[in-house]
């Protein structure tokens, strides 16, 4: 069940979620098997911070089993179950905006942050600024440049995950770069 | 810029090395001649390169991570926390559950009480329901009154029929100048019953009855007063008022009367 081809396992786990729906704590336990690791990746590349990130792993699944009566038969799970974490990691990184101050939401990513990154070209400095564009980028452009380049996903699998369109995934991932070059292009010339 | 466009769209399949041969071929070509698409093709890969950067601080961190044992460790703070949410709700069902059959008495003494007191403070109309205490039962009250009425209408005809009796007795058994006997027991009985029939009598479909009745009672009185063995002018008197009243006749009349009015 563990991956790729969302399509194929989905009976298999509407069985599952059947017996979750009966309160089967082994059922559920395999569900949090089966996708712990890429809840973890999406939670991660929001929240960039390990413990947070498996807090809202628990989180995410402990939610699951309390919405999973709602869960319809024939929609993809994984899509839906993808749309809890990203709904939980956004809740988490609102309710730590005024705590962190290193907090991503709001981050003005203007030039002159940018010249931080070009006065000390430290390779973990820049992936931090990479990390800090990504997160800057509208809400689905980020989800699907995460799940491209962070969780390896192809551009079906994509779709398949978040329940949109081939071409909209395709689309989002292009202006994604894009934005990403263009926030991003002073450093990366320094860097050169 | 139209060319340049229709490429930069492919980039990212460009440099993973998903493209078809001949596509991928036709980029290079436009590379070759386009310094523009050369920058932003090289800060795309530097981009990529970097978010790859990134997936392997995903990766470092996720080794650090152990994965066999964190689905049981979910899984048991989960059902621990439905535990948790259970106990608020069981406790409160629990009480909910013992007291119910207080309820349940509460609200059905409530409800027979109320029923019983509407019934025995209701006006009584025809057809209405009134309590029968003696039989436990209820009964419509016109049938009631029906049964009532026909009751005093037996009692009163018996009663009539035996004060015929006893006149008829008084007055056939002995000639006129002779002296006669009454039965003051019997005299004493009858006056006994019409004072039970009194009330029986009350009803307006008795009220011929109760006159006739009335009448027979004083003339029992008054024979109570006398001694058991009348002298002729004492019997005579009596024979002229029961004429007079025509007390025998009436008697008949009013016995008939009630008869057929009998159900």
């Amino acid at each position: 069940m563990e991956q790729k081809n969302g399509r194929t396992v989905q009976p298999q786990v509407e069985y599952l979620v059947d017996r979750i729906k009966n309160g089967d704590r082994e059922a559920f336990m395999k569900i949090v098997a089966a996708y712990q690791q890429k809840v973890f990746i999406l939670a991660y590349s929001m929240v960039r911070d390990r413990e947070d990130a498996l807090d809202l792993v628990q989180e995410v699944f402990l939610r699951l089993y309390e919405k999973i009566q709602s869960y319809r038969a024939g929609e993809s799970f994984q899509a839906w179950l993808m749309q809890i974490a990203r709904n939980l990691s956004i809740d988490f990184l609102r309710r730590n905006k005024t705590r962190k101050k290193s907090s991503l939401d709001g981050l003005n990513l203007d030039r002159a942050d940018l010249a931080v990154g070009r006065e000390d070209p430290d390779r973990f400095q820049t992936r931090e600024l990479v990390y800090r564009a990504v997160q800057a980028l509208p809400e689905k452009q980020r989800l699907v440049f995460v799940l491209h380049h962070y969780d390896e996903l192809k551009y079906e699998e994509i779709a398949d995950r978040l329940g949109i369109a081939l071409g909209t995934v395709k689309s989002l991932h292009f202006k994604a770069i894009n934005k990403l070059r263009k926030t991003l292009s002073p450093s990366l010339r320094g860097d050169r | 810029m139209k060319v340049c466009s229709k490429y930069k769209k492919e980039w990212p399949a460009f440099i993973a090395g998903q493209l078809p041969p001949g596509k991928e071929e036709e980029i290079v070509a436009h590379l070759r001649v386009c310094p523009g698409c050369r920058t932003e093709l090289e800060e795309t890969r530097k981009i990529i390169s970097l978010a790859a950067g990134f997936k392997k601080e995903i990766e470092e961190v996720m080794a650090t991570v152990d994965w066999e044992s964190l689905p049981g460790e979910i899984t048991e703070k989960v059902w621990q926390q439905k535990e948790q949410k259970m106990p608020a709700v069981s406790p409160s069902r629990w009480r909910a559950w013992k007291w119910q059959p207080v309820a349940a008495g509460l609200f059905l003494g409530l409800l027979l009480g109320g029923a019983l007191t509407f019934m025995l403070l209701k006006p009584q109309k025809p057809g209405a329901l009134i309590p029968r205490q003696e039989a436990g039962l209820t009964w419509p009250a016109d049938l009631v009154e029906r049964v009532d009425v026909a009751l005093a209408r037996r009692e009163t005809i018996d009663y009539l029929e035996r004060s015929q009796y006893l006149l008829l007795d008084l007055l056939q058994n002995s000639k006129p100048g002779e002296s006669g006997f009454i039965h003051q027991e019997k005299i004493r009985q009858l006056l006994t019953e019409k004072k039970y029939l009194n009330n029986q009598l009350d009803d307006w479909r008795l009220m011929k009855a109760r006159a006739i009745c009335d009448q027979i009672e004083l003339l029992f009185l008054e024979l109570s007063q006398l001694s058991p063995e009348l002298s002729a002018g004492e019997l005579q008197k009596v024979r002229e008022l029961v004429e007079e009243k025509q007390l025998l006749l009436k008697i008949n009349l009013v016995k008939k009367e009630l008869q057929q009015g009998e159900v």
